[in-house]
Parts: structure tokens; sequence; C-alpha cells
């Protein structure tokens, strides 16, 4: 009998399925009792209210929105790359110091980037308050860990060969090891480092939405008081810093900088990085609740006494990332396979553009306006946010790749779809789904921001918990959050490496 | 009678070098034509400009009394080329590959099915098995095969279109004089036991000169301009070295 083959390509496709019971759940719970409000969003996108006072809250809130991210993405770089090094097998090759440290690190590190910068935000808002500074710590906390891991990664791609001939040399421990490191270093700071500001940017805005101040407290406040036209403002005003930081970076990328400048840019950046620590650890200790700080000794108390439904809220979660991740992945490919015209490609480019722009707490409140809350509207979200995102990867991937093979099936008369799925997409195909994987890690953390406004999974719990200073329950959930994430991870690690 | 194919003034410029220079050309039905010249003469460039790959700068290609263009699906899937770079997919099996020959008279479900593995696989085999190729490599990887077996591979994917036109770039690479040979023989004559139909009309451009007996035409390429354009018998020692 003939072997059934599933290959990259056919596997893009197959997640498709999830939309079935989606489908279904979003179908019975459909209401049009927010149709006018909805005909009012997408009018008011047309007409955004543009006055003196609007563009001068704009530019307030884009410079915050700015500094924190630019803060926080300094800070991220700096302490990851130290991280990194760390906890890289090289550096014990040569500084002689107890191996566990390496291993504390990287248990340490996996356990703070399992867990997503909100969750992180709304535990230390509710310890000490809001303001600015928490918006950076709670962003740099996962991303040090995120880049410490890629640094590290990085850094044990250095061959054995070159580790041997460098110490044949036998020079000074210290010097050997920088020699080998800072070239690996740079070159991922180049590529990763960059793309993390974006990164940056994205979460500024998302941990606004909850109040941490930015353009997304002014997106998140203008919804909320159905003035659309103003918060399309704010997007349209958050389009332009978005598009205005890729024109920088992409240049950036491709310049050649001298290792003089690099340098000097490494040492303003510890300044910066240790400035504005000085003034973070200022700020929290002024705005610390004793209460809370009493409250937080009840963390390790009652830790069994979690609500009934707890373990349902694990398996939504897990539910929840799946059919996102489903999304995500089966979205962009089909999209791109039901034509290849090229002003419906346009038009596809323009809409993943506009998704990956409008924080999926707002996609979901919009949502609601249809549909009362679950798990499939939940996923929508997520899945959608993410295809986005996954769209752009895998449309400037195919836009790049050699059409050699797509033209040769064009001409001799087979069909535009079946041309471009064993002409252009094939090709593309294994490495869009490695992508994918590492996709699902974020998905799952992110599961927390749609949980949370969504009423499904453990955000939503952990929402509750922290409004009632269930410190116990907070510790349960961060635990199943770091758990789900951690396990996932594996679960990818060993999928990536039988893709590749 | 109508030519079957017709060039008229056909020019290729490339970063303002011309590669191809006033090109005049008509091809009739049944025609077996060789098309010599040394490497950079335009071979590639023409076959290209022929099977729509490429737009020429000036002048008028017409198939079947159209532009290529204007050639609808149909019309498209008789005219097969087999590539000097072959175009095969390296994530799929020989014989899968192969089956990419018969997509252009079948829709999306079909494609998925060879992707899948589950389509019908008897009629390329009878191709394959007509390139000599072994039963053994049918289902293997492309990863896992030889660079002769690769040329038949594509040399089969082209048969089973079963064109009534087909243009080669240099077919016979990778492959031993003997099996060059009986390639060739088989394209110019078309018999087969499996009652496979050959292209009546071929052009194959070649650097083997001993391969071109039994074509009915030589075209000589030099510099990006016809050379000469002689029937086979008519052909000189003189005319071939003032080409290469």
């Amino acid at each position: 009998m003939r072997k059934f083959k599933l290959n990259h390509t056919l596997v893009s496709f197959l997640p498709i399925i999830v939309f079935l019971p989606i489908t279904y759940q979003i179908i019975n719970d459909f209401h049009i009792g927010g149709l006018e409000l909805f005909i009012d969003f997408i009018k008011s996108a047309f007409t955004p209210k543009i006055n003196k006072e609007i563009i001068n809250i704009s530019i307030t809130r884009l410079n915050e929105t700015l500094f924190i991210s630019f803060i926080s993405w300094i800070i991220s770089i700096i302490f990851g790359s130290v991280l990194g090094i760390l906890s890289s097998d090289i550096f014990y090759k040569f500084i002689r110091i107890p191996l566990f440290i390496k291993y504390f690190l990287r248990y340490f590190l996996n356990i703070i980037r399992s867990i997503h910068e909100l969750v992180w935000c709304l535990i230390l808002m509710q310890i000490f308050g809001i303001n600015i500074s928490i918006g950076i710590l709670a962003i740099c906390i996962p991303f040090i860990a995120i880049n410490a891991k890629v640094i590290r990664e990085q850094l044990e791609l250095i061959s054995e060969e070159i580790i041997e001939s460098i110490t044949s040399l036998n020079g000074d421990n210290f010097s050997s090891l920088l020699t080998l490191i800072w070239s690996p270093i740079v070159k991922i700071i180049k590529i990763f480092g960059l793309y993390r500001f974006e990164c940056s940017i994205r979460s500024t805005v998302i941990l606004g939405l909850f109040g941490i101040g930015g353009i997304g407290t002014s997106i998140f406040l203008s919804f909320q008081a159905l003035n659309f036209n103003e918060m399309w403002t704010y997007i349209f005003s958050l389009s332009f810093l978005t598009l205005f930081s890729k024109q920088i970076l992409k240049r950036l990328k491709v310049k050649r900088i001298n290792s003089n400048i690099i340098l000097a840019i490494i040492f303003i950046s510890i300044l910066i990085t240790f400035s504005c620590l000085y003034f973070l650890i200022n700020l929290l200790i002024n705005n610390y609740y004793l209460s809370n700080l009493l409250l937080s000794k009840t963390i390790f108390l009652n830790v069994f006494n979690f609500p009934n439904d707890f373990l349902k809220s694990i398996f939504n979660t897990i539910i929840l990332a799946i059919f996102a991740s489903g999304i995500a992945i089966s979205v962009p490919p089909f999209l791109l396979l039901i034509s290849q015209n090229k002003y419906y490609i346009i038009t596809l480019r323009v809409l993943a553009f506009i998704i990956r722009l409008i924080p999926p707490t707002i996609i979901i409140l919009i949502l609601l306006m249809f549909n009362t809350p679950s798990l499939s509207l939940a996923a929508i979200t997520l899945g959608f946010y993410n295809a986005g995102i996954t769209f752009k990867l895998l449309n400037d991937n195919l836009s790049e790749i050699d059409k050699n093979n797509y033209s040769a099936f064009k001409s001799i008369g087979i069909p535009n779809r079946s041309s471009w799925l064993i002409g252009i997409f094939i090709k593309e195909s294994r490495s869009y789904l490695s992508y994918c994987a590492y996709r699902f890690d974020i998905i799952i953390r992110e599961t927390a921001i749609v949980s949370i406004v969504g009423s499904i999974g453990l955000g939503w719990q952990l929402k509750e918990s922290l409004s009632s200073f269930a410190w116990n329950e907070v510790f349960i959930i961060i635990c199943s959050y770091s758990s789900i994430a951690i396990i996932g991870e594996l679960i990818n690690d060993k999928i990536k490496s039988n893709i590749v | 009678m109508k030519p079957l194919i017709e060039l008229n003034n056909i020019s290729y410029k490339y970063k303002n070098k011309k590669i191809l220079k006033d090109i005049n050309l008509k091809i009739n039905e049944g025609e077996k034509i060789a098309l010599i010249g040394k490497s950079g003469a335009g071979k590639t460039t023409l076959i290209s400009i022929l099977n729509g790959i490429k737009k020429q700068t000036n002048g008028d290609v017409k198939i079947y009394s159209k532009s290529f263009n204007n050639l609808d699906n149909s019309q498209k899937s008789k005219i097969a080329t087999i590539w000097q770079d072959l175009r095969l997919i390296d994530d799929l099996s020989a014989e899968q590959n192969v089956n990419c020959g018969l997509l252009c008279n079948q829709n999306l479900i079909f494609t998925l099915k060879n992707l899948l593995n589950i389509s019908t696989f008897h009629k390329a085999h009878k191709c394959m098995d007509l390139c000599q190729l072994q039963s053994s490599i049918y289902s293997k990887d492309l990863k896992n095969i030889s660079g002769g077996q690769k040329q038949r591979i594509a040399i089969s994917r082209s048969i089973i279109q079963e064109p009534e036109i087909l243009f080669a770039d240099e077919p016979f690479n990778n492959l031993d004089p003997k099996l060059c040979n009986y390639l060739k023989n088989l394209f110019i004559s078309g018999l087969n036991n499996y009652k496979i139909k050959f292209p009546n009309t071929i052009l194959f451009s070649m650097h083997k000169i001993d391969l071109i007996d039994g074509f009915t035409r030589v075209i000589g390429l030099k510099n990006g301009e016809i050379y000469f354009d002689i029937h086979k018998d008519d052909l000189r020692e003189s005319y071939l070295e003032n080409i290469y």
C-alpha cells in the first residue's frame, strides 16, 4: 500500500481544522446587539479627530510610549547579553567559577521568561501602584530572559575548532573569551536585538491598555468612552511611530557600523541602563505599599486552597493557545493560496498591518459587540493578531524566494494556485513552520492578554485573584502559567528539531 | 501552411547588453530542430522567450498564431520545457516530481493528492521506465538521487505532459553517451511500448554536436544572432568551426 506522506507544505494548512469548533461556537453565540456601535467604529476610522489638543496629547503619549519601550529595550539588551554570556557553556570554559551558577541561571531565566510581561505588570501594579517604572520593569523581566536565551543559543554555535584555535594561543582567559564572543553578540544584537525594539513598542502599548501610560492608555480610555474618532487618531499616530521606528531599524541593520562606534553605543547604553535603574528603584521604593508587603507574606500559605474551576482554567488556557496557534499558522498560507493578484496581496498586507497595530485587547472588545465572551472568541482574537505577524513574515520571505519553478509551472499551463503551491510555497514551508513553532511559545504567553479581557482561562482567574489580594492563588496561577509555557517550549523544541 | 511558432525581429537586452539581436524564425509542425552555439550565445534566452518566461525587448513571438500571454492554459499545456537547471522540487519524491507534469490538466485537488502521495502514479512510472529509471528510485526523495537520475526525472516530467511542442535546454547533461543517444532517438522517433504520445515538434539546445543526427534542421547561434539556419544534411564542418 502506498505510504501516505504529510509534508511541510500540507502541515501548514492542516491547523485550519480548528475553525470547525470555533465557527460552531461563534455562530451559536452570535448577536447583533453591537452593530450600530461597530458601524460607528468603522466609520470613525475614516474621520479621525484632528485638532491641536488631540495632536498634543498624541505627541505626549507617543513620547511616553517611546520612553518606556526604549528604556526597557536598552536595559533588556544589556542585561540579556550579560546573563546570556553567564549562562552559556563557553563562559565556563574560560572563567573558573562553579558550574551550578550556569544551571541556576538557566532555570531562573526559563521561569521568568515563561510569564508574559502583562502578568508581571499586573502583579507589580498591585504591589507598587501604577507608574511608568512598573511598565519598564514588567517589560524588562521577560525581555531580559528572552534576549539571554537567544544570545546563549548563538554563543553555543561557536565551533570547538575555533575555541581550540583561540585557546592554543595561550592568551589571557578573559581576552580569549571576549575575542570569541564579540562578533556573535554584535551580530545577534544587530539582527535580533533591533527587532526586539519593535516588540518593546508592542508590549508598551499592551501594558498601556491596562493603565501604565503611553499611547495604549489613551487608546483604551477613548475606546471605553466610545470616542472612536479620537481612538483612531491615537491608532494612526501609533502606526506612524511603528513605521518610523521600522525605517530607522532597517537602515541600522544594513549599515556597517565601526567597532569604535559600537563600543561607544555599549558604553552609553550601560550608563543609561544604570541611571534608569537608579531612578526605577527610587520610584519603586517611594511607591511601595507596606500593606501589600504584609499581604504578600501569605503567598506560601494555603497554596492548595485554589478555586474549584482552576483545572478548567488551565485546560482552557491550553486549548486557547492551540486554537490561536492553529489560526496563526494556517490563515496566512490559506489566504495567499486563494489568489496571487497584486491588488489582493496589497489588501492583505494592509489588513495584516492594521491587525498588528490594533492591540488584541481592543480587538476582543470589538468582537464582543457581536458575541458573548468565550474561548473561541479569545482564540480568534489572539489567532488573527498573531496571523498578522506570521502573514508579514511569510509574505516577506515569499517575495524574496527564487520564482524559477513557479514560472516554469505557469509556462506549461498549470493553474495559478497549483503553481504557487508547488512552485513557491513548498520552498518556504519548512522555515515557515519552524518560525510558527517559535510563535507558538509566544502565543502561550500571550494567552494572558486575551484571557484577562475575554473572561476565559488563567488570565481571568489571575485578575480576580489580584483584585481580592489572594496571593496564594496568584502564586499558583503564576506557577501554572510558567509550567504550561515551559512544557510547550519543550514540545516545540522537539518539533523544531524534527522540522529542521 | 502557417508556421506553428513565429519569431519576428526578436531582441533581448539585459543590463544594456544585447543578448539576442533581431532573431527571425519560423518553426513548422513536425520539425526537429537542434539549436547549437557556444556558451553565452543566447540559446537559453531564446528558449526562455519561446516558452514565455522572458519577455523580449523588441519584436513579437507567435505560438499557435497567438502571443504567449494570450494562450489559454490548455494551449500552454501542449508546450513543455526541459530546463537546464531542471527545476525539480527537492521536497518531493521522484514520482511526485514526474506527476507535476500532469498538473496542467488538473485542478487543485490533484495537486493536493500528489503532495499527499495518494495520487495515481501509473503514467509517471511508465514515463520513468521509458527514461530507464529503475523502479527502486520511484519513491525516493530527490536528496538521495544522482545528477543523471535527476536529469531523467526532469525529462520524464516533460514526457508525461504529452506535449505537442518541446523546448529543451541542454537536456542530456549529466547523462552517459549511451543514454544520450537512446533518449534522443526516443524523442526523434516517439516510438514506445506504452503508447505515450511524444512531441511532434522539438527544439533542443545542445553542446554535443555528435547528437545532431536525426534532427531535421540545425540553427547555429553566435553572439545573439542566427549564424546559420539550415537543413541538417547541409551542415558543414566550417559552419561549426565558426560558431565555436
